[in-house]
């Protein structure tokens, strides 16, 4: 699908970047990004993602907007308190990027609410971004991934502490999923509400967040479309990226990376095997 | 006796000890943590199984689940 001259324009520096050109703005245009919980992380990932031209992006929150959000959640401002997050988010993100479809689901995402949500005939979700701000949804949100044959991103952020993650069952199968490194029985005691956490510390997840899905996007069974050369030289490879667990220390300001691996008794990508 | 690195702190552990066994003598809650053992992740049903070697570097930690 050829560009526009007003996209060329407006997305001149990534097109200029050999990772992205024309194919990969195009790409983008393309691409359907479904982002649960419009927190901290689902707020800035969102905008990032709908600046960069990516051409639909479903956002899905029952919460509320609260005056203690406002440090964190940047689109928000105090007269849009009570308002739903994902409807909020949407309307702000639509009259500021022309260019991308935003939809709205003004509800939690529950196993019953989940086949409407993943389901779209006519969209279909390339990357689900997990910006939920608790363990059960991170859970949920995996296993419909999973269910879905979908990329997930996973991003959290409490304290001090940020966590980042990308997982396909499809193209990664030894690294395992979200559940094989925290099974759903382990004990969790942070989240924001209980331990507290500064606003760049999220959103320096969520910008993670945005990146790790762009080059995903970028990447996603692009192998065969490019010439030789450019695959030998490209820096982003999804495979790289895929199965690695990133950690960031925002006191320290240290960044560890550990590759993941598959639970052979995991109870939940196991059952979706190939 | 060997030196392994938990967490960047040197600890020495007998020869022989299986990671969950490093844990049990640090006191760490194991349904609290995952572990990564030389940069690699390794699934909690494996903790019994695997040895700890000289040099080896345990990166204990918690899930984090805000946003
Ligand atoms: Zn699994």
């Amino acid at each position: 699908m050829a560009l526009t001259d007003q996209a060329f324009m407006q997305y001149s520096r990534q097109i200029l970047l050999p990772e992205v050109g024309e194919h990969g703005q195009s790409r983008l245009s393309q691409s359907h990004v479904l982002i649960v919980g419009v927190g901290g992380l689902g707020n800035l990932a969102a905008q990032y993602l709908a600046a960069a031209g990516v051409g639909r992006i479903s956002l899905i929150d029952g919460d509320r907007i609260e005056r203690s959000n406002l440090p964190r959640q940047l689109l928000f401002t105090s007269d849009d308190l009570g308002g739903n997050k994902a409807d909020v988010a949407a309307q702000k993100l639509m009259r500021a990027y022309r260019d991308c479809h935003i939809h709205c689901y003004q509800h939690y995402l529950t196993a019953d609410s989940a086949a409407t949500v993943f389901n779209n005939r006519y969209h279909a979700i390339d990357l689900v971004l997990d910006c939920s701000d608790n363990f059960a949804a991170r859970q949920l949100v995996n296993q419909l991934a999973i269910e879905h044959k979908v990329t997930l991103v996973s991003a959290s952020a409490a304290h001090f502490q940020g966590q980042l993650l990308s997982v396909n069952q499809q193209i990664s199968p030894d690294t395992g999923c979200y559940h094989c490194l925290y099974p759903s029985d382990m004990s969790v005691s942070q989240t924001c509400q209980t331990v507290g956490v500064l606003g760049p510390m999220v959103g320096s997840l969520a910008s993670m967040q945005a990146l790790m899905s762009l080059n995903l996007l970028l990447t996603h069974d692009a192998t065969a479309e490019l010439p030789p050369i450019a695959v030998q030289s490209r820096c982003m490879d999804s495979r790289q990226l895929l199965g690695q667990l990133y950690r960031f220390d925002g006191a320290k300001f240290t960044w560890r990376q550990a590759t993941l691996a598959r639970d052979p008794d995991c109870t939940v990508c196991r059952v979706h095997e190939r | 006796m060997i030196s392994i690195v938990l967490n960047d702190e040197v600890v020495t552990v007998s020869i022989g000890t299986s990671l969950v066994k490093v844990l049990e003598h640090q006191a760490i809650e194991l349904d609290a943590v995952a572990l990564a053992l030389n940069a690699e992740v390794v699934p909690k049903s494996r903790w019994p199984h695997i040895v700890c070697q000289q040099d080896d570097k345990l990166d204990v930690f918690s899930v984090v689940a805000g946003g």
